[in-house]
């Protein structure tokens, strides 16, 4: 439809204008946010909190930069979001083929375990997992948070994967078998190429939140050189003294990875997230 | 042969599963051990049945803070699936700038939940904020109020800014679902002479049925999950109103050192979580599609 | 595009894409090597991790680790600067230095404490707090360094007191702050009035702010810790230091009449006068500072920190006054958090880590401190003759007192607090319910100290 032919309805228009209205309101935050970013805290101090700065500074930037420490942080979030993210996506799926495609005993017990270690409220783990982490010895490792992010993710991916991979018709599947392909062939060369859309729509979902935690990475990680740039982000905030600009400064900076990663995923996730509902 | 068939599964789960155990399911049990003790997180934990939650079920805090989840969930299972399956449908069509509204209506939920509360925190400040400014201006002072500060509004106020981050999400699932749907199918039923309406109701919306199952099970899972929200915002003041469970857990285990009692807490919640997972798993066993 | 993307999800699988051949090789021998892989996954990490470990430990200095609190921009740049100061008059030892956000920071204390290989030395709370941990063999004797450093001489009893248990020292305090109610001056002077030393003065100098316009007191309660500042006050004037902090070591009971007559002769009053702002359950106490800015209110009960807040180009128009005087046959009792450092018990560098606690308890490190940020030292050797008239101001606030508390959320048990600071904005919010409020405290602080 062309742009004149849709604007030819008045009803369209108007619905149009509406749809304009509500999406502004909806990114009003964020606005505020990119605003904020660009204020010194003395000017909101002085001229409330919403308001436009009497003077613009990039200063904020360079602060979250520096003082945030976040040119350091930053590629250790890429050494402990990458490798969890692979290792969830591929054990993932495999165990999510196996519960999806295999009738065997104890499958709805498996995916019921699955289902039931993302219900619990996570932050109870915190202790019991770092001290598991200290006896294997892996405190204050990138392995022993990899590890961590891994298994946790582990559940959330396998339900959705399953899911997915239920939808796909048996008889492609079949006809491999009748081939004489081995199970961890079909997997590999028919179930993966056809389960990419979900694929690429949880390497999203889990880079944001794997990249997001800090929660983990302050108790099963001790030392600064180690930390993510989410844990780096969070050393602004003192005691009593927070620079609000510097962190939202610095939080949208840290933004900019998963908005690349949406970006160049986006059209699979479109797709993707269908999470095994068509087909 | 024949055997080995049978153990093919267990092949593909066997790494998986041993770190799901290990990491996540042993910790899990050990939580539940927890709940009947009393641990401060250093010495160790000393065994006292069930006292904490007998201590629970005394907590005025912990009924109000199960009574909030249950709003978060009525508020969840309704309005973002609602708003987003409209956004979707609405945007699903050649629309002028789709892809911008799209990314618009998602864009929340890239931004951090500590900026996100902060930013609402201000949307909702009594004096300086954009919402009383707006009521002020429009006529509607006596609506303006301490939207976070009053008892009878924080929760919602929180909810709201939940759900605003929930609805791009939602959208995407629909969108996605969207793109599943049979044109010719939406076209056979306008030949039919059915209207708007009786499409997306008979023809649409059956389509639609395993999306909206999922976000359904999505939206719980996250309602009982509710924490950052909360944490940043009010950590669940003034006074507790606006306490969810997971947060009020998260105080008495990591502020209290109240080990056991936060793994009791926890306990419930899963219990709580179990329910519907039954409700979701008696689904799956109705389908009998072949392995 | 679609195969671009393959191309990436395919990287991640190579490995077993590479193992899955085709053909009628039987099922198991795949299973093993795929297992094999996993394994090879595993070592390959291990091998980035330990690369990094080497990088960033030069063998030829000796290693320290320090994990620190102090995330507010200020103190963290003087904790940074000390620990330069210290790398430099130590070539031969390197410190770790690691900030961790505040609250965070109290969350991981007990991972880190309990951890194989715990920080060396780390920030923490005088009193009650570093006591628990001091009770449970956390943390260690430091006696000897007391000794060599000639701290024993060096510090006062107070704080020696607040560092030693059984005779033997474990702590070492090293900054506090005075509270204060910190008032306008300009707008003082603008209505004719004086720093009130007496409740009647107080509230004569609310009554004419109210009259003007002005509202006398501001606060944030969104977070209520500012509250129990209030209370805290309150209480020790009214009822003495000694019922005070026998109430926060659960000794008394909360529906004691004197802690109602706290509430409902003084605290009350305040709140339905309307000297405090509206509505301040809305707001931080850095968000409840603007109206102090602003001018629209003129008083604020609250910690020396707050100068930091303060727009720096304004800072000079504020002052503060001694917490005024209700019962004057009570002793005077002044909130004065105190804050410092200790070693792990489980510390892996026990000789460096004193080396390093010396400094911090150095008249130069405490000097340094004192000049950088004007917090008061606790180094009695302290040249304390270049203060500026704020600093002197409140070291004579201090020297006045007869007792010195904590704060209420380090001198009560952290579970207790949090009821209680609950309890304190509930009160804010509904002063006639003050009686229901304080019995279902007692109900919570008998549940507590039965468990302790």
């Amino acid at each position: 439809m062309s742009t004149a032919k849709f604007f030819s309805s008045p009803w369209r228009t108007l619905g149009f204008f509406l749809l304009i209205l509500i999406t502004l309101i909806w990114l009003l935050p964020f606005l505020t946010a990119l605003l904020t970013s660009v204020r010194t805290n003395d000017d909101i101090l002085t001229q409330g909190f919403i308001a436009i700065p009497k003077e613009w500074t990039l200063q904020n930037f360079v602060t979250a930069w520096n003082r945030g420490g976040l040119h350091k942080y930053l590629p250790n979030s890429f050494i402990i979001t990458i490798p969890a993210l692979f290792a969830t996506l591929l054990l993932s799926s495999l165990s999510a083929y196996a519960l999806a495609r295999f009738k065997f005993p104890g499958n709805r017990l498996l995916f019921f375990l699955y289902v039931g270690g993302t219900m619990l409220p996570f932050q109870v783990l915190l202790l019991p997992v770092f001290r598991l982490t200290d006896a294997l010895g892996l405190y204050d490792t990138h392995l022993g948070l990899i590890l961590f992010h891994t298994a946790f993710q582990l559940g959330f991916c396998t339900f959705l994967l399953r899911n997915y991979m239920r939808t796909v018709p048996g008889e492609i599947l079949e006809a491999a078998r009748i081939d004489g392909c081995g199970e961890f062939r079909i997997w590999a060369q028919i179930m993966m190429p056809l389960t990419l859309p979900a694929l690429a729509a949880l390497a999203t979902l889990e880079f944001t939140w794997i990249f997001n935690d800090y929660l983990w990475a302050i108790v099963l990680l001790r030392t600064d050189a180690l930390k993510p740039v989410t844990a780096g982000l969070a050393t602004l905030q003192g005691q009593y003294v927070t620079d609000w600009t510097v962190i939202v400064a610095g939080a949208l900076i840290a933004t900019v990875p998963t908005v690349l990663l949406f970006i160049f995923l986006q059209r699979y996730f479109i797709e993707g997230l269908t999470l095994g509902a068509t087909k | 042969m024949l055997r080995s068939k049978k153990l093919v599964p267990y092949y593909f789960l066997i790494v998986p599963l041993l770190l799901y155990l290990g990491w996540v399911i042993g910790p899990m049990l050990y939580t539940f051990y927890l709940s009947l003790t009393k641990w401060d997180g250093i010495s160790a934990p000393v065994f006292r049945g069930l006292a904490n939650y007998e201590r629970l079920f005394r907590d005025p805090i912990f009924f109000t803070s199960l009574k909030n989840n249950l709003r978060w969930i009525i508020s969840f299972i309704t309005i973002p699936v609602v708003a987003g399956l409209g956004l979707a449908l609405a945007l699903n069509r050649a629309i002028p700038g789709a892809k911008f509204f799209k990314a618009s209506f998602y864009s929340p939920l890239v931004l951090s939940l500590v900026v996100c509360g902060l930013i609402w925190s201000w949307m909702y400040h009594p004096a300086g904020g954009l919402i009383n400014s707006v009521l002020r201006a429009v006529g509607l002072e006596n609506l303006a109020r301490g939207w976070l500060s009053d008892e009878k509004t924080v929760m919602w106020a929180i909810i709201a800014v939940a759900v605003w981050r929930q609805v791009g999400y939602v959208m995407v699932l629909y969108l996605a679902g969207l793109q599943g749907v049979d044109p010719q199918l939406i076209d056979a039923a306008k030949v039919d002479g059915a209207n708007s309406w009786n499409t997306f109701r008979h023809v649409i919306l059956p389509l639609l049925t395993p999306v909206t199952t999922i976000v359904v099970v999505i939206s719980i899972i996250d309602s009982l999950r509710a924490f950052d929200l909360v944490s940043v915002m009010t950590r669940g003041g003034p006074y507790n109103s606006s306490s969810v469970l997971a947060n009020f857990m998260y105080i008495e285990a990591f502020n209290n050192y109240k080990m056991g009692y936060a793994a009791a807490i926890s306990v419930i919640l899963f219990f709580i979580s179990a329910v519907f997972i039954f409700i979701y798993l008696w689904r799956v066993m109705q389908d009998e599609l072949e392995y | 595009m679609k195969k671009t993307l393959f191309a990436v999800v395919a990287m991640a699988m190579i490995l077993s894409l590479a193992l899955a051949a085709c053909g009628p090789t039987p099922t198991p021998q795949i299973i093993e090597k795929t297992v094999e892989v996993t394994k090879e996954v595993v070592v390959t990490k291990e091998v980035v991790v330990t690369k990094e470990v080497e990088v960033e430990k030069p063998v030829d200095r000796r290693v320290v680790i320090y994990n620190s609190y102090a995330s507010d921009p200020a103190p963290r740049a003087a904790d940074e600067a000390l620990v330069k100061m210290f790398e430099e008059a130590h070539p031969d030892i390197e410190v770790q230095h690691s900030t961790v956000a505040h609250e965070d920071f109290k969350q991981a204390i007990r991972a880190y404490l309990t951890a194989s290989t715990p920080p060396d030395v780390m920030t923490w709370f005088a009193g009650n707090r570093a006591r628990f941990f001091i009770d449970k063999g956390l943390i260690m004797d430091i006696s000897d360094v007391w000794e060599q450093e000639g701290w024993n001489e060096d510090y006062p009893a107070g704080f020696r007191a607040l560092s030693t248990v059984n005779d033997k020292q474990y702590f070492l305090p090293t900054s506090w702050y005075w509270w204060a109610v910190y008032y306008r001056k300009d707008i003082f002077e603008q209505y004719n009035l004086q720093e009130p030393q007496t409740w009647e003065e107080f509230l004569q100098v609310c009554e004419t702010l109210k009259a003007n316009g002005i509202t006398p007191l501001t606060i944030g309660t969104k977070y209520p810790w500012t509250a129990a500042a209030w209370f805290d006050y309150l209480n020790m004037r009214v009822n003495g230091p000694e019922f005070h902090i026998n109430l926060m070591l659960g000794k008394e009971a909360y529906n004691d009449p004197r802690v109602l007559k706290v509430f409902t002769d003084y605290w009350a009053p305040l709140i339905e006068n309307g000297y405090f702002i509206d509505d301040p359950a809305a707001y931080t106490w850095s968000e409840a500072l603007q109206f102090m800015v602003d001018g629209s209110s003129a008083m604020y009960l609250m910690g020396d920190f707050l100068r930091d807040s303060y727009p720096a180009d304004q800072v000079g128009k504020i002052d503060f006054f001694r917490f005024p005087v209700i019962d004057p046959a009570m002793p005077i009792g002044e909130d004065a958090p105190t804050d410092g450092f200790f070693i792990a018990a489980q510390s892996q560098h026990p000789e460096d880590a004193k080396t390093f606690l010396a400094f911090l308890g150095s008249v130069e490190a405490q000097q340094y401190n004192a000049d950088v940020l004007g917090r008061l030292p606790t180094n009695l050797k302290v040249d304390t003759s270049k203060f500026t008239p704020v600093q002197q101001k409140g070291l004579e606030l201090i020297k006045g007192a007869d007792y010195v508390a904590q704060f209420y959320d380090r001198d009560t048990t952290p579970e207790m607090a949090e009821r209680g600071m609950s309890a304190f904005s509930e009160f804010w919010a509904n002063p006639a319910k003050i009686q229901a409020i304080l019995e279902q405290l007692e109900l919570e602080r008998q549940e507590i100290f039965a468990e302790e």
